[in-house]
């Protein structure tokens, strides 16, 4: 057994680190505050080969593994969540299915600008009456000669606004339920792919989320992801990978609310000394620092069981639920260790505590992750 | 073609060294080593030479075994190959016998043009290593220097000094030693860093080169130094204003 990273992961988070410090530390207070899209970060996160990390070179990605992903969606966690929620869509929702389910022609056309930066990638599957229901999704592709028809209505697409290809669920036949659900390629700029109303959110405010609506949307039969029908398999696979980026930015959060709570405790003078000398601060950070180490092992764990070809579904799902939830509670103890100013906006502990949130939420709500685990433990 | 040599040096990473209140005594258990921040600037002018004239990077470096890490992250940043000049007994060497060691290692086969230093390493900053290195290798030295052009086989660097710029020509094989204000070392990129396990290192025992290595450094101890405040109070109106100015000509703070 083996607890230290290699030498090239090290390096791979001193990297990162280093980039945060330079380009995304000083901006992410406006971009959660104005709210604004870092479109500049990501440029530069292209350049430093970040946008297709655990993807084959021959298809324009940094040809590294899970791990590392893991670690550079953690580090720019910690400096800004948007940032690292937008690498986390691109890469796990919408290039994985890609690369897993995509032909030779569609990775050409599609994974190789995706990995390469050149373009986001963002992942259409909840729709208003459909979240974790995603049987009940109404949204259909009807085929028409060498094309599909897509028609529907999907909610909270993160990257939709910017998105040079959308990953679309639809149902190719609504009687067989989840196995008639398909998936399709649709490039951004689509006639009839529209992107809707801008959604105001909590927190990770900086990352365009929005509605996506499909009228008469016309796709090339080529473009059809898998088979028909497989698009539950597809969604269900690439969400049980995406965990593990949630897993990344909760446990990036919380690094974050522990970094800030020592900080400002060992700065803040009450009494005549600094709070950090008082046990009940003390024991916060003590609970911190502990919710951090377990959620990290945690979620290391699950990367390496997805390098190491085994299987991760109930890994992923243990991770994103113990990350997220320790994300949560750990960002309110954070504002707790700052008081009064830690609910003024402009600290960075208030940001802290409404990014988290999301994390107990998206790409599978903790509930399910607790029928994953369960439903895993119980066979 | 140029062909270039950068000396790096592995040190204590300042960011990771806690005190104890106490005592004053540095607690290092924890500290993670870095490449001393100048001669990141070393390893990145060597590779922007490289980029304008094309040749090669030769990075190197003398360390301890347990210093492996240092040559991925040094390979990481652009050098070709990486030379590592390592034995237990390197943990406390003088700057003259760090000179000596690199001179051995260069002369028994690396080729160069010119060698660039930082101008002080992280940790002791004796600002000895590259002028000593110089001498040994009998090779003009530059020193303090933030700009270096190189044509026809002549080196041109801007040195600067307290009170001006001087620029300097030599003609190459020269060694440099460089300031912080030369260039921005980049961020290596994720392929950088996979990379560089792919490059050739040349490992080098000591008595591959000059023999032994008496420990001639002892460190007898480290405290942090302290920085006692004046406590001195201003008001915030029109005399206190002008008091803080006051205060601040006397102390030579602002002129």
């Amino acid at each position: 057994m083996n607890f230290k990273l290699s030498e090239e992961h090290e390096l791979i988070r001193a990297s990162v680190r280093e980039f945060c410090e330079k380009y995304v530390d000083p901006i992410a207070e406006l971009t959660d505050n104005e709210p604004k899209f870092p479109a500049e970060t990501v440029k530069r996160m292209a350049e430093q080969d970040l946008l297709g990390i655990p993807y084959p070179q021959e298809y324009g990605g940094a040809g590294s593994d899970y791990l590392s992903y893991t670690i550079v969606v953690e580090e720019l966690s910690r400096a800004c969540a948007t940032t690292g929620f937008t690498l986390e869509v691109h890469s796990s929702l919408a290039c994985f299915p890609l690369y897993k389910f995509g032909t030779e022609e569609q990775k050409m056309k599609y994974l190789v600008p995706l990995c390469k930066g050149e373009m986001l990638g963002a992942f259409a599957l909840t729709e208003p009456g459909a979240g974790t229901d995603a049987a009940a999704s109404t949204t259909i592709a009807v085929q028409d000669g060498d094309h599909y028809v897509l028609n529907g209505g999907k909610i909270f697409i993160s990257n939709a606004p910017v998105a040079g290809v959308i990953i679309v669920f639809a149902m190719t036949d609504k009687s067989k339920g989840t196995k008639g659900i398909s998936a399709f390629i649709v490039p951004g700029g689509t006639p009839g792919l529209v992107i809707g109303k801008h959604l105001n959110k909590m927190g990770i405010r900086g990352a365009l989320t929005s509605e996506v609506l499909l009228k008469d949307c016309r796709i090339p039969k080529e473009n059809l992801l898998g088979g028909e029908g497989q698009g539950f398999k597809i969604a269900m696979m690439t969400l049980d990978g995406g965990r593990i980026g949630i897993a990344a930015q909760a446990l990036g959060i919380a690094q974050a609310a522990l970094d800030e709570s020592i900080r400002y405790s060992k700065d803040r003078i009450q009494f005549g000394k600094p709070i950090a000398t008082f046990q009940a601060i003390q024991w916060m950070i003590a609970d911190m620092a502990t919710a951090v180490e377990a959620s990290r092992f945690l979620t290391y764990h699950a990367a390496w069981c997805y390098d190491q070809g085994l299987p991760y579904s109930k890994e992923a799902a243990m991770a994103k639920l113990f990350a997220s939830e320790a994300a949560t509670y750990q960002t309110n103890r954070a504002v707790q260790v700052h008081g009064g100013i830690g609910f003024i906006k402009g600290t960075k502990a208030e940001r802290l505590y409404r990014d988290a949130k999301i994390t107990e939420i998206y790409e599978g709500t903790n509930e399910v992750m607790r029928m994953v685990i369960s439903g895993n433990v119980l066979r | 073609m140029l062909k270039t040599i950068a000396c790096f040096k592995w040190v204590i990473d300042d960011a990771d060294i806690r005190i104890d209140a106490a005592s004053r005594k540095l607690i290092l258990d924890r500290a993670g080593y870095k490449i001393s921040a100048y001669d990141r600037n070393a390893i990145e002018e060597a590779i922007r030479l490289q980029e304008r004239h094309g040749g090669t990077v030769a990075a190197i470096t003398v360390a301890p075994p347990a210093a492996k890490a240092c040559l991925k992250d040094a390979l990481s940043r652009g050098p070709d190959t990486a030379c590592f000049i390592n034995d237990a007994a390197f943990a406390d060497l003088a700057p003259v016998q760090t000179a000596t060691l690199l001179a051995a290692a260069i002369r028994g086969g690396i080729e160069y043009d010119l060698i660039i230093c930082g101008e002080g390493s992280g940790d002791l900053y004796s600002q000895q290593v590259g002028p000593a290195l110089a001498e040994l290798l009998e090779i003009p030295c530059v020193t303090f220097v933030n700009r270096i052009t190189c044509a026809d086989g002549v080196m041109t660097a801007d040195r600067k000094l307290e009170d001006g710029i001087e620029t300097v020509s030599v003609r190459l094989p020269a060694l440099v030693t460089i300031l912080p204000d030369i260039n921005t070392p980049r961020i290596p990129t994720l392929k950088q860093v996979l990379g560089a396990a792919k490059k050739p290192v040349q490992n080098l025992a000591i008595d591959a080169l000059c023999g032994v290595c008496d420990p001639r450094l002892e460190t007898a101890g480290i405290t942090a130094a302290t920085m006692d405040r004046k406590q001195v109070r201003f008001g915030a109106d029109a005399d206190g204003i002008r008091a803080a100015v006051g205060a601040l000509l006397r102390e030579g703070v602002i002129a």
